[in-house]
C-alpha cells in the first residue's frame, strides 16, 4: 500500500483516512452540498445512503476531485486535497456505468493504471503482469484477460473496473452505485464479494447506494445524506433501530411514521392520539414512527394492554417477500399502513378485504422526534 | 400512393441522381480516351486510344500541342493540402476539446470560427491579397493562400469534432486521472484512440477542401499556381482531352485516398462499436 508515503504524515498518527468539513457545492446557485460534514476510518466499510437527487455523486466526485467544491475542507490521511487535481489524490473511484476503456482488452484495462501513472509506474513488464494476473485472480475474472471488455456480462465489468482500481493500491476506493447496473441475483452475491475483496485489500469503500437494504448489509458505518448534508452516520444496527430524524426513517422504508405535535403524554396525530412511552429524540421536526415489523393486527374487537398503543384501519393486500408477509391497511385519513409479520412467529393469517382490524404496538417501540 | 408506387418514385429520383452525379465524370472519361493529336474534346470518338495519358507523362512524340503544364502545380497542390490538413486537425481537435468546457465568450468564439467557412471565398481572397499589398508581404501558395486555406478548412475539423466529442463518454478520462495518470497522458492514451474515427473525417474534410480550393486561391496564391487555377488556366487557350485525361488520374487519386480513409475507418470501426455497446450496458 501506498499509505503513510507523504512526507507530512510522518509521525502523524491518523484514523480517519479521510475528512470533509463543511463542504459545500452548489449548481448555478442550487445547492447539490449544503455543508457535509463526515469522518471516514482507515480500513472500513462505508456506505452512503440517499434518495436520487440527494447529492450522493456529487459528494463522491468532489472527493475525487473531478468537481471543485464551492467551500469547506476535504482532508484524506491527514493532508488538504481541495485543489489537488484529481491523479495526483491516490483516490480509486468506480463508476455507475464502469467506464471501462472500450478500446482495450480485460487485462490492459487492468494494467493501465500500473504502467502509465505518473508516480511511481510499473515499467517492467513482467511485474505488470504479474500484479494484473493476480488481481484477475482476486476479483475472479481468470481466463477472461484476453477478451475485450464489450463481450463480458454486466458482472465481468464491475469486476474489471473494481480490479482496475484496486492494483493501483489506493488507499481509498469511492463505488458509486456500483451495483445499480446488475441483476438482484448477481447484486446479492456481489455484495458479498465486495466485502471479501475490500476485507483482503485493507482499503476504506465508500460505497454509494440508493437502497436501504444495500446500505445496510455492506456498510462497517452507514452515512445518510439528506439534501446535501450528512443526517445520520453510524452502525447499520443502530441507524436500523435509532434513525435520527423522520427523514432518515423514511429512507429506511421500514417505518410508518406520523406528523403532528406532542402535547404532554400524548402524540397528536391525524390518526388520533398516541400515547407516549419510549424515549423523545430532538431531530427539529416533530414526528412519530413504528418499525412494520413491531406492529401486531389483532380483530377489532380485542382490547389494548395498558402499555400498548391501538389504532383501527381497514386491510387492502398482503405481499409475501421470503420470510415474511407485509400487510397493507388504509387509515381512517387514507393513508398506507404496513405490518410486517414474520412467519416463524405464526402461521400466515388470512385476513379480509375491506374489513377493519385493530393494529397494536407496544408504547416504548415507537420513535418520538420533538 | 402504394408501396410500389414510392419504390418507383425512389428508383427513379436515385437513378436521376447517380445520373448527375456521374453523367459529367463518364462524359470526361470517355472523351479521355479520344485518339490524338487530331482529336478534340467532342463526340464522336473517333478512336480509341491512350495518346492523351501517354501525352499527360511525355511519352507521345512531340506535336504542336504543348504537355500540360501542371506537374509542379500538382506537386505545390498536394504539399499544400497536406499542410493545410495537418494544421486545420490539429486545431481543430484541440479547439473542440476547448470547447467541451463551458468558457467565458465561448459562443463569440464559436461564430468566429465559423465564420471562416461562410464568407465569400473570392471576397477573402481578394482581402487576402490587399492586406499583402498594403503590408508589402508577397502573395505565396505557402504563405497568404496557406493561411485562408487553413481559415477556411478549420471549421470542418472543428465542427467533426466538436460532434464527436458529444458524444464521449468523458467518465473514461475521470476513470484515467483517478489511476493516477496525468490529463495529458490520459488524452494520447484514452481519449486520441477513442476520438481516432473523427480526426480521420477531420483530415479527410480538409485535405479535399484545400486539394481543390479556387475562388480563395486565385488572388491569394501569388505568382506560381495551384492545381486548380493551372488547370483553369489551360482552358483559357484551347481544351485538349489531355485534361480529360488528367481528370481521370486525380478522380482515381481521389479514390485511393477514399480508399486509404475507408480502411482506416474500418480498424477503428471495431472499436466504436465496443465503445457503443459499453455506452448501452
Ligand atoms: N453537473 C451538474 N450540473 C447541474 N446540476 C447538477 C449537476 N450534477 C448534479 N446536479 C444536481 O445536484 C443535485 C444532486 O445530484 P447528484 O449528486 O447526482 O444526486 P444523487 O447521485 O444522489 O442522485 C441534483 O439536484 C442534480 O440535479
Ligand atoms: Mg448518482
Amino acid at each position: 500500500m501506498r499509505r503513510g508515503s507523504w512526507p507530512e504524515l510522518v509521525g502523524t498518527k491518523v484514523s480517519a483516512v479521510l475528512q470533509l468539513k463543511n463542504v459545500h457545492k452548489a449548481f448555478a446557485g442550487v445547492p447539490a452540498l449544503a455543508g457535509v460534514d463526515a469522518a471516514l476510518m482507515d480500513n472500513s466499510y462505508v456506505s452512503l445512503l440517499g434518495p436520487s437527487g440527494s447529492g450522493k455523486t456529487t459528494l463522491l466526485r468532489v472527493i475525487a476531485g473531478f468537481e471543485q467544491p464551492d467551500g469547506g475542507e476535504i482532508l484524506f490521511a491527514g493532508r488538504r486535497i481541495d485543489g489537488v487535481p484529481p491523479h495526483e489524490r491516490g483516490i480509486g473511484f468506480v463508476f455507475q456505468n464502469f467506464a471501462l476503456f472500450p478500446h482495450l482488452s480485460v487485462a490492459q484495462n487492468i494494467a493501465f493504471g500500473l504502467e502509465n501513472r505518473a508516480v511511481a509506474p510499473v515499467t517492467d513488464a513482467k511485474a505488470v503482469a504479474a500484479r494484473v494476473r493476480d488481481m484477475i485472480g482476486l476479483v475472479g475474472l481468470t481466463g477472461l484477460e484476453d477478451r475485450a471488455v464489450t463481450q463480458i456480462s454486466g458482472g465481468q465489468k464491475q469486476r474489471v473496473a473494481l480490479a482496475r482500481t484496486l492494483v493501483t493500491e489506493p488507499s481509498m476506493v469511492l463505488l458509486d452505485e456500483p451495483l445499480g447496473a446488475l441483476d438482484a441475483n448477481l447484486r446479492t452475491r456481489m455484495r458479498g464479494e465486495l466485502r471479501t475483496i475490500r476485507e483482503r485489500c485493507g482499503v476504506t469503500f465508500l460505497h454509494v447506494t440508493g437502497s436501504e437494504s444495500e446500505a445496510l448489509a455492506m456498510g462497517d458505518t452507514v452515512l445518510v445524506l439528506d439534501r446535501g448534508r450528512i443526517a445520520q452516520a453510524t452502525d447499520a444496527g443502530t441507524l436500523y433501530s435509532r434513525p435520527a430524524s423522520a427523514d432518515v426513517a423514511r429512507f429506511l422504508n421500514c417505518y410508518n411514521i406520523f406528523s403532528g405535535a406532542v402535547s404532554g403524554d400524548v402524540f397528536e396525530s391525524p390518526v388520533g392520539r398516541l400515547a407516549l412511552g419510549g424515549v423523545r429524540q430532538a431531530s427539529g421536526r416533530p414526528a412519530y414512527a413504528i418499525r412494520y415489523d413491531r406492529v401486531a393486527i389483532r380483530p377489532r374487537d380485542a382490547a389494548a394492554a395498558g402499555d400498548e398503543v391501538r389504532i383501527e384501519a381497514s386491510f387492502v393486500a398482503s405481499e409475501y417477500s421470503g420470510a415474511a408477509i407485509n400487510s397493507f391497511f388504509t387509515l381512517d385519513d387514507g393513508r398506507v399502513f404496513e405490518v410486517e409479520t414474520h412467519l416463524s412467529h405464526a402461521a400466515p393469517e388470512a385476513f379480509e378485504e375491506k374489513a377493519r382490524y385493530a393494529l397494536v404496538w407496544k408504547r416504548e417501540d415507537a420513535l418520538v422526534f420533538v | 400512393m402504394n408501396a410500389s408506387g414510392i419504390k418507383l418514385g425512389l428508383g427513379l429520383y436515385t437513378t436521376l441522381f447517380i445520373v448527375f452525379l456521374y453523367g459529367p465524370l463518364a462524359v470526361l472519361a470517355i472523351l479521355s480516351f479520344q485518339t490524338g493529336p487530331e482529336g478534340g474534346p467532342q463526340f464522336p470518338i473517333i478512336e480509341w486510344s491512350t495518346y492523351w495519358y501517354k501525352h499527360l507523362f511525355g511519352l507521345t512524340p512531340p506535336s504542336r500541342i504543348a504537355p500540360l503544364p501542371i506537374e509542379q502545380a500538382l506537386v505545390r497542390s498536394l504539399a499544400l493540402a497536406v499542410m493545410t490538413m495537418i494544421v486545420s486537425t490539429v486545431l481543430g481537435v484541440t479547439a473542440a476539446q476547448a470547447f467541451r468546457k463551458r468558457f467565458r465568450g465561448s459562443g463569440v468564439v464559436f461564430y468566429l470560427i465559423v465564420l471562416g467557412m461562410m464568407v465569400p471565398g473570392v471576397l477573402v481572397g481578394l482581402g487576402m491579397a490587399l492586406v499583402a499589398n498594403t503590408l508589402g508581404v508577397d502573395r505565396h501558395w505557402w504563405g497568404t493562400a496557406f493561411v485562408l486555406h487553413v481559415v477556411y478548412t478549420f471549421p470542418f475539423a472543428f465542427l467533426v469534432m466538436l460532434a464527436i466529442f458529444n458524444r464521449f463518454d468523458p467518465s473514461v478520462e475521470e476513470a484515467a486521472w483517478s489511476l493516477g495518470v496525468t490529463p495529458a497522458r490520459t488524452f494520447r492514451k484514452i481519449t486520441f484512440p477513442l476520438i481516432f474515427p473523427g480526426v480521420l473525417s477531420a483530415m479527410l474534410f480538409a485535405f479535399t477542401l484545400s486539394y481543390d480550393e479556387f475562388s480563395r486561391t486565385l488572388f491569394a496564391s501569388g505568382r506560381d499556381l495551384t492545381l486548380p487555377l493551372a488547370i483553369y488556366g489551360t482552358f483559357s487557350v484551347e481544351v485538349h482531352p489531355n485534361v480529360f485525361a488528367f481528370g481521370v488520374l486525380t478522380t482515381l487519386f481521389s479514390f485511393a485516398l477514399l480508399g486509404t480513409y475507408a480502411v482506416l475507418m474500418g480498424l477503428s470501426v471495431r472499436r466504436a462499436k465496443r465503445m457503443a455497446i459499453q455506452e448501452e450496458a
